[in-house]
């Protein structure tokens, strides 16, 4: 698609009648892929709700519910003007420390943890919300530093800003929301062009810094965890028995799968948690080789749109939003998609689309709609 | 280009190369992803597409077997023996067909059906997991449920090990016993491999040396068909891999006399609890250790049966707790090893210091008196030791203050656990002016000073605590951490660990006033104060104690519980022992609760088993000195 070239003529207001006009430049191929594996996440749920799909809170009607909320998310991060983020970065990270802090007081979860609030009778996971939320604070801050985008000190702040609301996360306790804030960071700074020597040297000081927290930061089961994918059996009935037993279904799916809802691995009880961070093993079972071929190109075309977003908006902001979420998304996917293949350590990390969950669905349309409203305006005068 | 026309730099330009580098990282970790995907899903395929498409793919643990346990002769004192298993898989299981199954379960295993209903809904939540209905159950009977399979569905009939104590009561404080994981323990072993329907070590060494024992679980694939019965094993991923075995320092030879001597002193005088520990001096090795009354470890063995549980639970006895280490008492006159050594270690006394005895002590109006209500003259510290003297001792505590007095006790190790290796020990009370303002917000008062001297008052100690003193005396000062478990061996025999002799802490005394307190314990034998102890053909030197407690009878008299711990300098064919040396190769304890006997009852039983152990020709027990009797006033 050519770039619309505007020749800036005066900086008044960007008159009210063009607004329409925006949407020329909607970003109809990102949407569609997002759409395809938004549908690809409803149908699992739908293979997921044990013979009864729409029955009142199944996992697919409640699916349903949150790809409509989801859809609307989308259209109004896309009609708001992203302009605001930078205005009110600073706001949006207090809230969302706040939100986080919420978490922690009121949240519950399985086994001493707490993740997730609940609103009106509905669990809400804000850690996932948090995410897009830090990205939109982090490119802010980027594009404050566009000067100085080579130095130190950007790093270093960028690596502060991220501090706070990383530590809330780890101690909920969520080693792998922790992680994805720490790819993001990472991607962002590398994409915006963040000094190489620097990156490298930090990377250095967290791989030094492994022992200290393998000792003093994780907790037990997360020891465990990543004991047992090194070593499935040492612990076959617990987290071991997940990655053996995901390797199993997934393997058994074959070039075809097993068709929707035929799953037998899954739907014997034998996989666990098949409706969370397990989903993409069902997917995988039951839609084979080439179901699971086709998820992968999805990923690859909305990551290529995702980025090329970025490229095409030129200025630090969008170049930045745009690598936190392609990181963000490229992350979720090889850690989710590679646990469930036996080659990553379980973390509880979702798979955008297809692990269900409110918060995460809404947040991957909150970050995508943001980028539209980003490519939208990229030929409008700045501010 | 438009950017600079209007007045700005290009941001991508600098970039064109990581945004290649990203897409470049995009493609090739999906790339890995795909290739994963393929392997497992095409090439691999087969593995799994082979199997029937109704059949189903299922890892399951393979158990290992559990480590033995050894005495130090190399006698097995538990051994595995197969055993059958009936157990449940709900999920198999059809909610129709439940009354039925359950009712002939009940009918063929003959236990109330009610038990089976309660061990399913128990574990509701877990569909996928085996419920063990019963154990133990005879072969014809497993036999049958096999063959009615098909009419059972979700029953399932296995072979596991299970436990057999060898020597049962006689060593059951020590080894203890396994029983089922409790949801608590799951949660807490959560993800080391324990399973639902599981059994962990609950007391004893089986409970402490819980991970040596119980090796590492295997895991197998397995095949099973519509039913849910298992088919084939698809294969063995990982080995179980047995436990290791322990080899105890205890002798059960040593066990049992040290048991023979205890129920004979305790029958003859009608005591309901006592203790016999006996240990190496030089090692810290427990060779033996016995409480009574005692259980039989094996009624635990596949679960104990509710009303012998509670049998056990409501015994005013205590049958379970192992009166030598989680209990403990007014230590009494064997105390005043800590006074004597304080004394002589300050240079409040010298070995030939006189110190003048009497009926009595009077402090703030309170008197306190000799044991004899008379008092023995002037004495030295061997005399004062040998004849036990209160008064003697109160002079020296109250020189001493208690601070110094409780760093002396902490010295030999008391108001600190021993560390030994077995569940539940007790740590002991040693008073100390701010433990007594933390507890009670007064200070010690100076009667309380003279009380804490000669091991009444606030003192506390388990026997085992006592026995570890003496033995620091009698190998010359060195506090060793008592050993239960001499060597972990690996399945093969081979000496996975050896225990080495581990040291508490040097005694920082005078090494003159441990020397001199061997010396004086012997005298405790010359004097008569034991009656005819000193007529065993060996010499032996000793303390005996006598600790009041409870309340008092109508004429002011207090029960009491009677001590003796003695150790055995070392000797030959030719050569006699020698205390003043610290050479003993063992220290025997002897606890008698509450024993109002005539003579000190402890004194007899260790007599009786020194008797036994060095197998000597003489038999110097005195039934007469442990008739019931008011031996009142100590030792």
């Amino acid at each position: 698609m050519g770039a619309i070239r505007v020749q800036r003529v005066d900086k008044g207001p960007w008159p009210a009648r063009q607004a329409h006009a925006l949407w020329h430049t909607f970003d109809i191929q990102m949407a569609l892929y997002a759409l395809a594996l938004g549908i690809v996440g409803l149908l699992i749920a739908w293979t997921n709700s044990a013979g009864a799909p729409l029955a009142a809170g199944s996992t697919f009607t409640r699916g349903l519910m949150w790809f409509a909320i989801a859809i609307v998310v989308f259209t109004v991060a896309a009609a708001f003007e992203y302009r605001w983020l930078r205005t009110f970065a600073w706001l949006i990270y207090v809230v969302n420390i706040a939100l986080l802090l919420l978490t922690l007081a009121l949240g519950t979860g399985v086994g001493g943890v707490s993740r997730w609030v609940s609103i009106m009778g509905l669990q809400f996971q804000f850690s996932e919300v948090a995410k897009i939320l830090m990205v939109a604070v982090l490119a802010a801050y980027l594009y404050s530093r566009r000067e100085n985008i080579g130095s130190l000190w950007t790093i270093v702040g960028a690596a502060l800003l991220v501090m706070p609301p990383l530590a809330l996360v780890l101690v909920q306790p969520d080693l792998g929301t922790s992680l994805v804030f720490g790819a993001v960071l990472g991607g962002m700074l590398f994409m915006t062009g963040a000094r190489l020597r620097w990156l490298l040297l930090g990377m250095a000081g967290i791989l030094a810094a492994l022992p200290l927290i393998w000792l003093e930061v994780l907790k037990d089961y997360q020891r465990r965890r990543l004991l047992s994918f090194l070593d499935p059996a040492a612990d076959p009935q617990g987290s071991g028995y997940q990655v053996v037993q995901s390797q199993i279904a997934v393997g058994s799916g074959g070039l075809f799968g097993k068709g929707l809802t035929n799953g037998g691995q899954s739907a014997q009880g034998f996989l666990p948690e098949r409706d969370t961070d397990f989903a993409a093993a069902v997917l995988l079972e039951e839609l084979g080789f080439v179901g699971g071929l086709v998820v992968l190109i999805l990923f690859v075309a909305l990551l290529w749109r995702v980025l090329l977003i970025g490229w095409q908006s030129d200025h630090l902001f969008g170049i930045a939003f745009a690598a936190g979420i392609a990181s963000l998304i490229l992350f979720q996917l090889v850690v989710n998609v590679g646990m469930v293949l036996g080659i990553m350590p379980v973390t509880g990390i979702p798979l955008p689309f297809i692990t269900h969950g409110g918060a995460s669905l809404i947040s991957i349309a909150l970050g995508l709609g943001l980028l539209q409203s980003i490519t939208m305006r990229r030929a409008q005068p700045s501010w | 280009m438009t950017d600079t026309q209007l007045g700005r730099t290009s941001p991508r330009n600098g970039l064109v190369i990581r945004f290649g580098v990203f897409g470049l990282i995009v493609v090739l970790v999906v790339g890995v992803l795909a290739t994963r995907l393929f392997y497992l899903q095409v090439a691999r395929g087969g593995y799994y597409a082979g199997l029937a498409d109704d059949n189903r793919i299922a890892v399951r643990p393979l158990r290992s077997t559990r480590g033995l346990i050894f005495d130090r002769a190399g006698r097995p004192l538990v051994t595995n023996i197969p055993s059958y298993v009936v157990a449940v898989r709900p999920v198999d299981l059809p909610f129709e067909e439940r009354p039925r199954v359950v009712s002939r379960l009940a009918m063929l295993l003959g236990i109330p059906e009610r038990e089976i209903i309660e061990a399913l809904d128990r574990n509701a939540d877990l569909l996928f997991e085996s419920v063990r209905i019963a154990a133990d159950i005879p072969t014809d009977i497993a036999r049958i449920i096999t063959e009615e399979g098909r009419t059972l569905p979700g029953v399932e009939v296995s072979v596991e090990q299970r436990r057999s104590y060898e020597y049962g009561p006689l060593v059951s404080h020590l080894l203890g016993y396994t029983g089922s994981v409790t949801r608590d323990e799951l949660a807490e072993l959560g993800g080391v491999g324990y399973l639902n329907d599981d059994f962990v070590g609950k007391a004893g060494v089986e409970l402490t040396f819980e991970e040596v024992l119980r090796g590492t679980y295997g895991l197998e694939e397995i095949e099973r068909d519509g039913a849910g019965r298992v088919l084939r094993t698809v294969q063995v991923v990982e080995e179980p891999q047995a436990g290791n075995s322990l080899e105890l320092a205890v002798d059960t030879t040593i066990q049992r006399e040290a048991e023979m001597a205890l129920r004979w002193g305790m029958e003859v005088a009608g005591l309901e609890r006592g203790v016999v520990a006996v240990m190496n001096p030089q090692t810290g090795e427990i060779l033996a250790m016995v409480s009574l009354p005692t259980y039989d470890n094996n009624q635990f063995v596949g679960g104990i049966a509710a009303e012998d549980f509670s049998a056990l639970l409501e015994d005013p006895n205590r049958p379970l707790v192992n009166f030598a280490i989680s209990e403990q008492y007014p230590p009494g006159s064997t105390f005043k090893l800590v006074t004597g050594t304080g004394a002589l270690s300050e240079r409040i006394i010298t070995p030939s210091t006189k110190v003048q005895t009497g009926p009595y002590r009077e402090i703030g109006g309170y008197r306190y008196w000799e044991w004899n209500r008379r008092g023995f003259g002037q004495l030295d510290i061997f005399d004062g030791f040998g004849h036990s003297s209160n008064t003697f001792f109160y002079q020296l505590a109250g020189s001493l203050g208690m601070d110094r007095l409780a760093r002396y006790a902490h010295e030999f190790g008391f108001g600190s656990r021993t560390g030994i290796d077995l569940p539940a020990e007790a740590r002991g009370i040693i008073p100390t002016d701010e433990w007594k303002r933390g507890l009670f917000d007064q200070p010690i008062y100076p009667g309380e000073v003279l009380q804490a001297g000669i091991g009444q008052g606030f003192d506390s100690a388990t026997p085992l605590q006592v026995l570890n003193a003496y033995a620091a005396l009698a190998n010359g000062g060195k506090l060793y951490k008592p050993q239960i478990v001499r060597r972990i061996l690996g399945p093969s025999g081979n000496v996975v660990r050896d225990f080495e002799p581990e040291l508490i802490h040097e005694l920082d005394v005078d090494p003159e006033a441990l020397r001199t307190l061997r010396v004086a314990a012997r005298r405790v034998l010359t004097i008569r104060h034991t009656y005819n102890l000193v007529q065993l053909p060996l010499v032996v030197a000793g303390k005996t104690g006598t600790a009041e407690f409870g309340t008092r009878d109508a004429e002011g008299r207090l029960p009491f519980h009677s001590w003796f711990v003695a150790f055995v300098p070392k000797f030959t064919a030719d050569q006699e022992g020698d205390p003043a040396e610290p050479d003993s190769e063992l220290a025997v304890i002897a606890f008698a609760y509450d024993s109002n006997t005539k003579g000190n009852a402890a004194t007899e039983i260790v007599k009786y088993f020194l008797q036994l152990h060095y197998d000597l020709d003489v038999d110097l027990r005195r039934p007469d000195l442990l008739e019931r009797g008011n031996f009142y006033g100590g030792t």
